[in-house]
């Protein structure tokens, strides 16, 4: 459908005002608001998370095209929350104990929103028992770790630890990632997944939610 | 020669008598566990700031020691004093950016003072101060020519987003272009003054470190880093040249995508080469080592905390292999030497580039 396609250019090209126009011109014609956020609204941000993926653009690019997926999503989720319309799944994000770090993080958590996933973002220097309370509050299906540091990334095993004497260990999963860690260390700690950028944590996530 | 001129020559891309060593950065933790294998009396590690003046005084003492046992050419100084206590776990600079401590490493920039256009109108930007130059006077004092004064220098991408908060910078760069580059101006211009001082107080080496890739990729495009950042850098480069300096850039990250521009700024040398952002040092040395001095590359994220003394020799080993001939290499970490770095292996880092690195015929 032509709207949708060119609500999914204008989500890439960053055009937020444009994106709420279209959006809106959607909900007018009675185009199914499940429809303009994956056909319209996630397009526009899985195609640019490909180009992310492949250096033809870069983080300003995301932020920008992130922001008017929001701005869309703004007006269509009164309608998705009414319509009762599913979110594809929960992820608590968030950088571990000691790193403050965030910029990392914070565009995983664009990708994900943009890839129409719920994200709670617990944001920077985060404890083991924050991620497990914040995925038994939001229900959440999956933590995501991050971490900058060599010297952090070891609190990423006392969430793992933290999780399973919780007793969600057997619901929820751990994706780990950042600029010291690498996939032997998410198995060594027993993580169940790890993503090496943040667009490839969108696939991640997919995978552990199939 | 000396260490000072054994530096100058490898960023000149000549052949000095042996390739040289530097550490670009280290903390409290390898200071005092390296130095604990050449003297007594230091403390248990802990940040400077926790320390009396008798530990401070010491820690110093050992940091230069370091460098003159281990042979290390040059000596890299920073600001200091330039930060006031908030509370417990806050320092601000004289920007007005409030950091946010960690016992992990450097505090982390968290609080912006320059966020919207309308925040300029009433922002006064700090002037140098002298008397944030004492590393480098000590410095200078202590090893009196003999070894290559360093300097570190944010550049203007670090100290814009310090200011702006970097998602904002980054948005800022689309929605309002002037406003950034207003930015960039205040902080160069800054920048262009304090260079006047270390200029007097004996400066050798600028280095301009403005972290700006991840492992993946640089933050910004190419295009946006012509725009941005490169013009306010090359300024700072300029002027080092023009007063006999020489002038190195340092970034984290793969910095493929913007060595062309790198190159076009006029630096004399690149920092640290971070393995594994793929800016592996024989591709690197191929592709420009004729006109760039590739400094580091010793990885300290793996390598360095975990593994073996012997492995740490091979890859110096390999490192001088890859790069030295001719010129253009000095022996680095791939970033610093942090907490997590075991001291033992930093000085077999230390030992094989005296091993390894004797000129060649």
């Amino acid at each position: 459908m032509e709207l949708l396609k060119e609500i999914a250019e204008k989500v890439e090209a960053g055009r937020q005002n444009e994106v709420k126009a279209l959006v809106e011109s959607g909900i007018e014609r009675g185009i199914a608001v499940s429809d303009i956020l994956n056909g319209g609204l996630v397009a526009g941000m899985n195609s640019i998370g490909i180009k992310f993926r492949e250096n033809e653009v870069f983080v300003p690019e995301v932020l920008v095209a992130a922001r008017a997926m929001k701005a869309g999503l703004e007006i269509i989720k009164p309608i998705l929350l009414r319509e009762k319309v599913r979110s594809k799944g929960t992820i608590v994000m968030g950088t571990v104990l000691g790193d403050l770090h965030d910029i990392g993080k914070n565009i995983v958590c664009y990708m994900l929103q943009g890839a129409g996933y719920d994200v709670v973002d617990i944001g920077i220097d985060a404890p083991g028992e924050k991620f497990v309370q914040a995925a038994k509050e939001s229900g959440a299906q999956i933590i995501g770790l991050s971490s900058l540091l060599t010297t952090t990334m070891v609190y990423m095993k006392d969430v793992v630890d933290a999780l399973r004497a919780s007793g969600l260990g057997d619901r929820v999963k751990v994706m780990v990632g950042g600029a010291p860690v690498t996939q032997s260390f998410a198995d060594e700690i027993g993580a169940h997944g790890y993503a090496s950028d943040a667009a490839s944590a969108v696939d991640v996530v997919k995978r552990l939610l199939a | 020669m000396n260490g000072k001129e054994r530096i100058l020559a490898a960023l000149s891309i000549r052949e000095p008598d042996r390739v040289p060593l530097y550490i670009h950065g280290i903390n409290e933790a390898p200071i005092i566990g390296i130095g604990r294998q050449i003297t007594d009396g230091l403390p248990d590690p802990k940040e400077f700031r926790e320390m009396n003046d008798q530990e401070k005084g010491k820690l110093l003492d050992t940091l230069f020691l370091i460098h003159e046992h281990f042979g290390v050419d040059g000596f890299t100084s920073f600001e200091i004093g330039h930060e006031a206590e908030v509370d417990e776990r806050h320092v601000a600079d004289d920007w007005g950016v409030v950091y946010t401590r960690s016992p992990h490493g450097l505090p982390v920039a968290t609080g912006h003072p320059v966020r919207e256009p309308g925040d300029l109108a009433t922002f006064t930007p700090p002037r140098p101060n002298r008397g944030h130059l004492v590393l480098l006077d000590l410095g200078r004092e202590r090893f009196k020519g003999e070894k290559a004064l360093f300097w570190l220098m944010r550049g203007a991408f670090v100290r814009s987003w310090r200011l702006m908060g970097m998602e904002n910078l980054m948005v800022q760069m689309f929605d309002n272009p002037e406003f950034v580059h207003r930015v960039a101006r205040m902080v160069t211009d800054y920048s262009l003054e304090q260079l006047d001082m270390l200029i007097d107080a004996g400066l050798d080496v600028l280095v301009v470190e403005d972290d700006i890739a991840d492992r993946h990729s640089p933050l910004i495009s190419p295009a946006k880093y012509r725009e941005f950042i490169k013009p306010y850098n090359m300024e700072l480069v300029e002027k080092a040249h023009l007063k006999g300096l020489k002038a190195v850039t340092h970034s984290d990250g793969n910095l493929w995508p913007l060595l062309d521009i790198i190159l076009e700024t006029g630096y004399d040398g690149l920092n640290p080469l971070e393995p594994q952002a793929g800016m592996e040092l024989k591709k690197v040395k191929e592709y420009c080592g004729d006109r760039l001095c590739l400094i580091g590359n010793i990885d300290c994220v793996d390598l360095l905390p975990h593994g073996s003394p012997a492995e740490v020799d091979e890859a110096v080993r390999l490192a001088i292999a890859d790069a030295a001939d001719g010129g253009g290499y000095i022996v680095c970490d791939s970033n610093s030497l942090h907490p997590g770095v075991d001291p033992l292996n930093c000085i077999a880092m230390f030992e094989a580039a005296k091993k390894y690195g004797k000129r060649r015929a």
